[in-house]
């Protein structure tokens, strides 16, 4: 038998659980983060889900593509029933 | 013993090596067992309290307490007498200037690179001569790998997840140099970076692998090349400025110091004369124009150049400075350089070793 240690941290145990996903986004509030590097595709993806999709889109803009979001922003975010972010610049 | 993490057992050494991988424990590469044993004898050399921690790593905020440091750098093959380094690499990473979070997702390749100075890079026989940022060299290797270990299994950016980077490179196992002191005609990387002579240090920045650069003669004759490579269009830097990292080997610092070029008249000629016309830089096309008004918005693209002046010629950097030279590889016709991540962050910050 040998015995070793986990390099891992473990999972918090009062970790927020992530809502539940809507079956569509009809009347769905919906936070869109933006970093403002493509507004032209993040304002075309927001006319898709509002006249296609009927979802009520709020814009929020994060001050860094390349860093994360301030929590206030996060916090604002999480109101919504679902968010939609980039990661990867 | 005042270790908390989890304690696993198998059955046998098999077992446990495909245990790693099953659990997403390892980078690919089998792993040295973090037996208790091996991992408090590294706790021991540090003689810090295990649970101190040095900070959440990114992106999903496992804290690097001292255990969770020795559990990850066993695994990566150091002894107890490499962890001080790895320990101050850990700590120069989560340097905001260094924006880690951002570095372990970017679509980018670039990588957090390790370079070791002073007495201890010597002690522990880390490579700073031929075939430097290649295998061979345990303190290389083990230093380099217990570091990413850490970030792989504290950080958790994995690359099916969110770990972005649409290429990478190999120092994502380990990239870990030292940088060559005593065949050297100029101050260390260290204490050029604000250290005291005779001290040991590390300096973390994050960049690509190394270009190679066929850098031999005058010393005009190695500007001509090393401007050229710096300031190829496919670099961040010529589009973000950022920093960037120029690696000359011993034979190259000779020539210029027999010339009486000091590193600082070298890197200020780098600045000046590593430089693209707006118009190539302009035909890179509208996406790279984006990125730099964004960098601009952000308020970390300097106004001074004139953009919509055609006989403009587009900087790297935006000052000297951001223009690292250190001294590493054998006495040949080669030099390096590895570009920086851009404007987003990578930059480099350096850290003393106890």
């Amino acid at each position: 038998m040998i015995e070793f240690l986990s390099p891992v941290w473990p999972d918090r145990a009062d970790a927020r659980p992530p809502k539940k996903r809507p079956a569509s986004l009809e009347g769905v509030s919906v936070a869109l983060v933006d970093d403002n590097l493509d507004i032209p595709f993040t304002t075309h993806l927001e006319t898709l889900m509002t006249t296609r999709y009927g979802a009520k889109v709020r814009r929020l803009v994060k001050p860094s593509g390349t860093a994360p979001s301030p929590a206030a922003l996060i916090a604002d975010a999480a109101e919504a029933d679902v968010a939609v972010v980039g990661i990867g610049l | 013993m005042n270790l908390i993490s989890e304690r696993v057992t198998a059955d046998d050494y098999d077992e446990a090596i495909e245990l790693f991988y099953d659990r997403h424990w390892t980078d690919g590469l089998p792993v040295v067992l973090p037996t208790p044993k091996r991992v408090q004898a590294l706790i021991d050399y540090v003689k810090r309290e295990p649970q101190e921690s040095l900070g959440a790593i990114p992106p999903k905020g496992g804290q690097a307490t001292i255990e969770k440091l020795a559990i990850n750098a066993v695994m990566g093959g150091c002894r107890p007498e490499h962890f001080p380094v790895v320990i101050a690499a850990i700590e120069a990473m989560l340097d905001p200037a260094h924006n880690l979070n951002g570095v372990l997702q970017t679509t980018h390749m670039c990588v957090s690179l390790v370079i070791v100075n002073g007495p201890i890079a010597r002690a522990l026989g880390i490579n700073s001569r031929d075939g430097v940022f290649g295998n061979g060299y345990r303190g290389n290797g083990a230093i380099g790998r217990g570091v990413r270990l850490a970030l792989w299994n504290l950080g958790g950016a994995v690359p099916w997840d969110t770990d972005k980077a649409t290429m990478s490179h190999p120092g994502e196992y380990a990239f870990c140099i030292a940088e060559e002191e005593e065949d050297n005609p100029w101050r260390p990387l260290h204490v050029e970076r604000g250290c005291p002579e005779g001290s040991s240090a590390v300096t973390v920045f994050a960049c690509e692998g190394p270009h190679s650069t066929f850098c031999y003669g005058t010393p005009e004759e190695m500007l001509h090349v090393l401007t050229d490579t710096m300031c190829a269009l496919g670099n961040n830097n010529l589009h973000v400025l950022g920093q960037t990292l120029v690696v000359l080997n011993p034979l190259n610092a000779e020539e210029f110091a027999k010339r009486g070029w000091s590193k600082d008249d070298v890197r200020r000629y780098l600045w000046e004369h590593a430089r693209r016309p707006i118009g190539d830089v302009r035909a890179c096309g509208v996406v790279h124009e984006q990125f730099r008004k964004m960098e601009r918005d952000a308020g970390r693209y300097p106004l001074r150049w004139d953009l919509d002046n055609p006989t403009t010629r587009v900087p790297i950097t935006a000052r000297p400075e951001d223009i690292h030279i250190a001294i590493a590889g054998g006495r040949s016709y080669f030099a390096a350089v590895l570009p920086g991540w851009g404007g987003f962050g990578g930059f480099a910050v350096t850290r003393r070793i106890p």
